[in-house]
């Protein structure tokens, strides 16, 4: 049997998918921009933030808008190394699917 | 779709197949973020087709095209900063970034170029429609290429053949031909654009429901 390539589980993560592929195609975005996007709620985006930037894939910086404060994230080199050998690691396990 | 939950462990291949259709409804949609632009096209195509009726209602009147401009400068202005404040938290990506570039530099270049040519009364003839359509073609083209667009590079050819035309006809025919290009170049391709964007848009609904 040949060997199956493992896919990497911080990415594999529904919601943490989501947010990596909407954060590959801008340059920055905002906390609730992401929250609109993914339909999910601030605790759950918050908590799968947080491993995102454990594993390094993404970066965030506190900023004001004027008075209000905004959380912004951007993808880093790291993730988007990533979430292209997650995607060929998904092209692998599906073989001719793509 | 719902992204609330962490089935982290499935590995199936409908599960991997839904992380692919996931994946790309979220690209389609940070894209989306940054190129909705359909109604811009559509704008000023309506504002030139109203530009050309004033100069039809009032042959040769200095202020025809100056009021049409400014009043197209207005809405588009007025336009983008509504979309600002109802909010697009996220920054455009260098793509969009430079197609964004193009298209301000061009409004920019035509707005210097018709408005000396109109109040120095030297925006007449072929050369003055010519120049103005290929530079349309010229931002049509650099924008397709960088979109990966053949659509707009399509637009484009048109654009441009209808600069090149110009040389070739009767003065007869500038009317029609400049409403080909408003028509089809503008109006019909921004069109196009907003159905794009509202595709996009349902099948990322699609995507939570």
């Amino acid at each position: 049997m040949p060997d199956l390539p493992e896919l990497d589980p911080v990415i594999h993560g529904k919601l943490r998918l989501a947010v990596l592929s909407l954060l590959v195609g801008v340059e920055e975005a905002d906390f609730s921009w992401l929250r609109q996007k993914t339909g999910s709620t601030d605790g759950n985006l918050g908590a799968q933030m947080i491993k995102l930037e454990e594993a390094g894939y993404v970066a965030m910086e506190k900023r004001f808008a004027g008075r209000k404060p905004q959380t912004l994230y951007r993808m880093t080199s790291t993730g988007r190394e990533a979430l292209a050998t997650y995607v060929s690691a998904l092209k692998h396990l599906l073989g001719g699917a793509f | 779709m719902t992204m609330n939950s962490e089935p982290d462990g499935g590995a199936s291949r409908d599960d991997l197949l839904q992380r692919i259709e996931l994946m790309e409804t979220m690209i389609a949609e940070g894209r989306q973020a940054t190129a909705r632009f359909g109604w811009i096209f559509v704008l000023w195509g309506l504002v030139d087709i109203g530009g050309m009726a004033l100069e039809m209602a009032h042959p040769g009147h200095i202020w025809n095209w100056p009021v049409a401009l400014t009043i197209g400068m207005a809405l588009q202005f007025a336009g983008l900063s509504l979309r600002k404040r109802v909010g697009r938290e996220c920054r455009p990506n260098t793509q969009a970034r430079a197609v964004s570039a193009i298209w301000g530099m061009m409004g920019a270049t035509l707005v210097m170029y018709c408005f000396t040519a109109i109040f120095s009364h030297q925006a007449n003839g072929r050369g003055y429609l010519a120049a103005i359509f290929m530079t349309i073609g010229l931002a049509h083209a650099a924008s397709a290429i960088i979109l990966r667009w053949p659509v707009q590079g399509g637009v484009a050819v048109l654009w441009w053949a209808g600069g090149i035309t110009c040389f070739f006809v009767s003065g007869a025919w500038f009317l029609t031909i400049f409403g080909v290009e408003m028509v089809f170049g503008m109006v019909l391709f921004g069109l196009y654009g907003i159905y794009l964007d509202h595709r996009s848009a349902q099948r990322i609904d699609g995507a939570h429901a």
